[in-house]
């Protein structure tokens, strides 16, 4: 079996914040993420769904290193990164690379575009100023750029457009693993399409595997083979992507398809909607044989294997 | 809101006892003593004794301590360029003259200022708005000695409306403090501007409007306050200046204020009087700075009600 | 009476780089008591639309010019200062996309509710203040009296926008026009505040304008839809009728390209090209360089917004 291109096991991270007090202020310890364990396998695309603080953010600037995890390991390729220093660290930066939810603070307004695509080359010293300006190139004609915009600036462009450049440089090193934050959510529905569209193809042409952060389940559903459901810090349910969306068994998951708008006026309904502590008080209750995997019973709730691959966090009654 | 203040005086207890001891020392590292000068030509002995009898012969940590010992009896010694008074009665006689002018001119200032970068504002780009603009920007350029000079000349001389220099009668007071307003004023006028225009272009108040409030209501109880927000961060501190008490403007005009001491205690190398004074200033800032602070807590909930978030 | 009646609208704006024109000639009508949703991309000028109707833009640098352009009866073109203001929250309100920078941060929620009820109507202010805090309730905030007496930083993206709907209600508006009110929220709020709008909607007898970019919100709570393209309008038709049979070429690729409409990874419908530029719109028809039926008429002459059936309205030389 070949290793995944990304792990996390165990991933958390603890904030503390401050709780009054003057002289002597108090702390306590806002969990972001808790005991998030995910596996992305080569040349797949897992999606990463919830809403604002369910810690999905967190999770995938985590799995980059960009926020360094409180404890857990992350994994590139099979080899340990989370302690790695600097120097050590630079060699995986190029194999895990990352898009943002916001392009047009993503690119530096003082660089063309051709520079701003050749900057990792140019941060990794692969090949000579004019190679460089070359693939730059070459790239913005990948992405569905013309070549002649390589020496305008970022504010001449729509948001497909430089959320399209913002692609073009974070592939030009090759990655093996691209994190993917929220990139279509600030754009038009048709944009959104064609950038959707571009990920799928250069994904399959270049064995691409990409973390997609969401919190669009209809993105998810074209786009991704499997999703992790997050829900205050932590993953409550995952499985194949139409497993999710045909046979969810959290009640989360349900709450948030569920909430998926109309695609048809005659589909519209009224909705009842839960409360967060619905939600926390909604986890299903299953009994040990019904697992796929063994696990000991317990009132305190926990991921378990309710099929081959669909985990979802359950009490385990004996 | 009462631990923040208790923190912030004990930083600036420290934050005046750090001054004064490098005040302290760089006033003594700079070569040469109050008797060194040519104009007192004394003999070697007479200087050894008039040094002695000053304390300036003892090691300098006993004479930082002595001195700040008196500092906190208020008693700040007796200024070399002036021994018939202590520092504490010579303040006493030429700041009154600095405050007034630089307090008057501060608020008068500030005020004109604030309502010309009101209306620059609110007509944006209109004739007003170019008006203020130059106005300002010839405030801030043109040094204020030419601006008293002028002002001299066209009043004093020219229409001999008002005394060219003197600090007797009120009509006295009115050059010098028009001449010393005008940093403040064209100051206050751009920031104000550009506070103002800054808050106009936010959302909330397109949807003020939106609501169907007058636009007076918008503009006086939501721009205005939301504008103050960083005009009170300049405010205070720009008050300090009246405790150096523009040397120009009172050179110019002949006001008995503080401002030519500054400079003479250096070059008299008058320790006491330059202590004073620094100390003095140091203590002002502080306290300008606390009570910015304190009027920005108020204005702004966001820092009010800091940790308490949901 | 109509409640809103546009006929012809153009707004531009007078940029240093010479004029956009961000609504070309829009016409349309909301009559008391029904939905108009609003669809169209970024720059599409639905938002213009919305703002030049309650003038809420600064005028210059944008220049407003229609046939008609009434609110409630009113003649918003013609009316002045102190009547616009009377119009803005007691006959037609508005909320919009951002609840986070909506509200002044300097002063409570309360006080913000309060001080629009007192612009319209004096009152007592306790009396103002116990309504405020009813409608606080009616919006679905569990706490209101807490929510009164908080600063906008304090709250959440959800509870602002409930906050805001119930400062819109406030005054009893005849019609409320909601500007991308569920952009800025997550799926679960999104859904709950469409459903809050719709109820309140037909609880206050409102009409209401929904402008948005996302079908999805105007399938779940218009009765009729005006598509928007480069700041025409393209068509325009009853909500159901829109859906399961689109005349506009530009209608039908939008709705094709929805993705996750059926199961499984797959490539989305495109519509190549990117949208036009309001400093620069091509010619014609503006979605003719996009469009897959274009011809040599549509490249040259813009097709009228003429009715093409009962109730339905469309700018197009090829309908279908």
């Amino acid at each position: 079996m070949t290793l995944p291109a990304l792990e996390l096991r165990h991933v958390s991270k603890t904030y503390p914040l401050k709780t009054g007090g003057g002289f002597f202020p108090r702390y306590s310890d806002l969990h972001a993420v808790r005991d998030v364990s995910l596996i992305l396998p080569q040349n797949k695309i897992l999606g990463l769904v919830g809403e604002s603080g369910s810690g999905k953010s967190t999770t995938g600037m985590m799995a980059l290193r960009l926020i360094e995890p409180t404890s857990g390991t992350v994994l590139v390729g099979g080899t340990d990164i989370t302690a790695l220093d600097h120097a050590a660290l630079k060699p995986f930066r190029r194999k895990l690379q990352v898009v943002f939810q916001d392009s047009y603070s993503a690119l530096d307004p003082m660089m063309t575009l051709a520079q701003i695509v050749a900057e990792p080359l140019h941060i990794h010293a692969e090949g000579s100023p004019r190679e460089q300006t070359e693939q730059a190139l070459a790239w913005l004609d990948r992405v569905g750029l013309d070549r002649s915009y390589g020496s305008r600036y970022p504010h001449e462009l729509s948001g497909g457009q430089r959320q399209r450049i913002a692609i073009a440089r974070a592939l030009i090193l090759r990655p093996t693993v691209l994190v993917a934050d929220e990139p279509t959510s600030a754009l038009d529905v048709s944009v959104k399409a064609q950038i959707i569209n571009l990920l799928q193809d250069l994904q399959a042409e270049m064995g691409l595997s990409i973390l997609f952060i969401s919190h669009d389940l209809s993105v998810v559903r074209s786009l991704t083979d499997t999703v992790a459901v997050m829900f205050n810090g932590r993953i409550v349910e995952q499985a194949a992507t139409e497993a999710i969306f045909t046979d969810a068994r959290h009640g989360y998951t349900r709450s948030l398809l569920d909430a998926i708008p109309a695609l048809n006026p005659r589909d519209r309904r009224q909705r009842q909607f839960l409360t967060r502590e619905q939600i926390e008080a909604s986890t299903p209750r299953l009994a040990a044989r019904d697992l796929a995997h063994p696990a000991t019973p317990s009132d305190i709730p926990q991921l378990v294997a309710v099929a081959a691959d669909h985990r979802v966090e359950a009490i385990v009654t004996p | 809101m009462i631990p923040f203040i208790l923190k912030r005086l004990a930083s600036i207890l420290l934050t005046f006892m750090t001054v004064s001891v490098i005040v302290f020392l760089m006033m003594h590292a700079v070569p040469g003593g109050p008797f060194d000068g040519n104009d007192m030509p004394v003999s070697k002995e007479v200087r050894d004794k008039l040094m002695a009898s000053l304390g300036l012969d003892q090691p300098l940590y006993v004479q930082y301590f002595k001195y700040m010992w008196g500092v906190f009896h208020f008693d700040f010694g007796v200024p070399f360029q002036s021994p018939g008074e202590t520092v504490v009665e010579l303040l006493a006689r030429a700041w009154p003259p600095s405050l007034i002018l630089g307090g008057l001119g501060v608020l008068i200032g500030a005020s004109l200022g604030i309502l010309l970068g009101i209306t620059a504002a609110l007509r944006r780009n209109s004739w007003i708005d170019y008006l203020a603009s130059a106005f300002a920007t010839l405030g801030l350029t043109i040094p204020v000695f030419v601006i008293s000079m002028m002002l001299i000349l066209v009043f004093a001389v020219w229409l001999g409306w008002l005394p060219a220099k003197g600090w007797g009668k009120p009509n006295s007071w009115i050059l010098p403090i028009t001449a010393y307003a005008m940093i403040p004023m064209a100051t206050y006028a751009r920031y104000t501007r550009s506070a103002m225009l800054d808050v106009l272009n936010k959302p909330f108040v397109t949807v003020l409007r939106a609501k169907g409030l007058s636009e007076r209501r918008i503009i006086f109880q939501h721009v205005l306050r939301n504008a103050a927000l960083p005009m009170v961060t300049v405010f205070l501190p720009m008050f300090i200046g009246t405790a150096t008490g523009s040397i120009f403007v009172e050179s110019m005009f002949r006001v008995p204020g503080l401002g030519a001491y500054f400079v003479s205690a250096i070059n008299l190398r008058d320790y006491p009087l330059e202590m004073a004074l620094i100390l003095m200033i140091t203590m002002m800032f502080c306290v300008a700075y606390l009570l910015t602070d304190i009027a920005y807590a108020m204005l702004n909930p966001r820092i009010r009600f800091a940790g308490n978030t949901r | 009476m109509r409640l809103l009646d546009v006929q012809n609208l153009t707004v531009s704006f007078a940029q240093h780089e010479g004029v956009v024109q961000a609504v070309r000639g829009m016409t349309l009508h909301v009559d008391a008591g029904e939905s108009l949703g609003i669809v169209g991309e970024s720059g599409s000028g639905k938002s213009v639309t919305c703002m030049a109707a309650l003038r809420l833009l600064r005028e210059p640098p944008a220049r407003i010019t229609a046939d008609r352009l009434t609110l409630g009866g009113t003649d918003v073109l013609k009316a002045r200062g102190a009547d616009l203001a009377r119009l803005r929250g007691r006959v037609a309100a508005m909320i919009f996309q951002d609840p986070m920078t909506a509200f002044d941060p300097s002063f409570t929620i309360g006080h913000q509710i309060v001080e629009t009820i007192l612009a319209h109507r004096p009152a007592a202010k306790s009396a103002v203040r116990t309504e405020a805090q009813a409608l606080l309730t009616r919006v679905e905030i569990k706490n209101a009296s807490a929510v009164l007496n908080s600063y906008p930083h304090q709250l959440s993206g959800g509870m602002l926008q409930r906050a805001m709907i119930a400062m819109a209600l406030s005054c009893r508006p005849q019609i409320l026009f909601a500007d991308e009110p569920t952009t800025a929220l997550d799926v679960t709020i999104q859904a709950q505040i469409l459903q809050l709008i719709k109820e309140v909607q037909a609880e206050f007898g409102m009409g209401l304008v929904m402008v948005t970019h996302d079908l999805g919100v105007v399938a779940e709570t218009v009765d009729r839809v005006l598509v928007m393209y480069g700041g025409k309008a393209m068509e325009q038709g009853p909500v159901q009728a829109i859906f399961d049979a689109p005349a506009h070429p530009y209608t039908r690729a939008l709705l094709a390209s929805i993705p996750g409409r059926t199961s499984g990874r797959q490539r989305l419908v495109e519509i190549r090209g990117a949208s036009p530029n309001p400093a620069n719109p091509p010619t014609g028809c503006p979605f003719h360089p996009r469009c897959a039926l274009a011809d040599a008429r549509c490249a040259a002459e813009m097709p009228p917004f003429q009715s093409i059936g009962p109730g339905r309205d469309a700018a197009c030389w090829r309908p279908q």
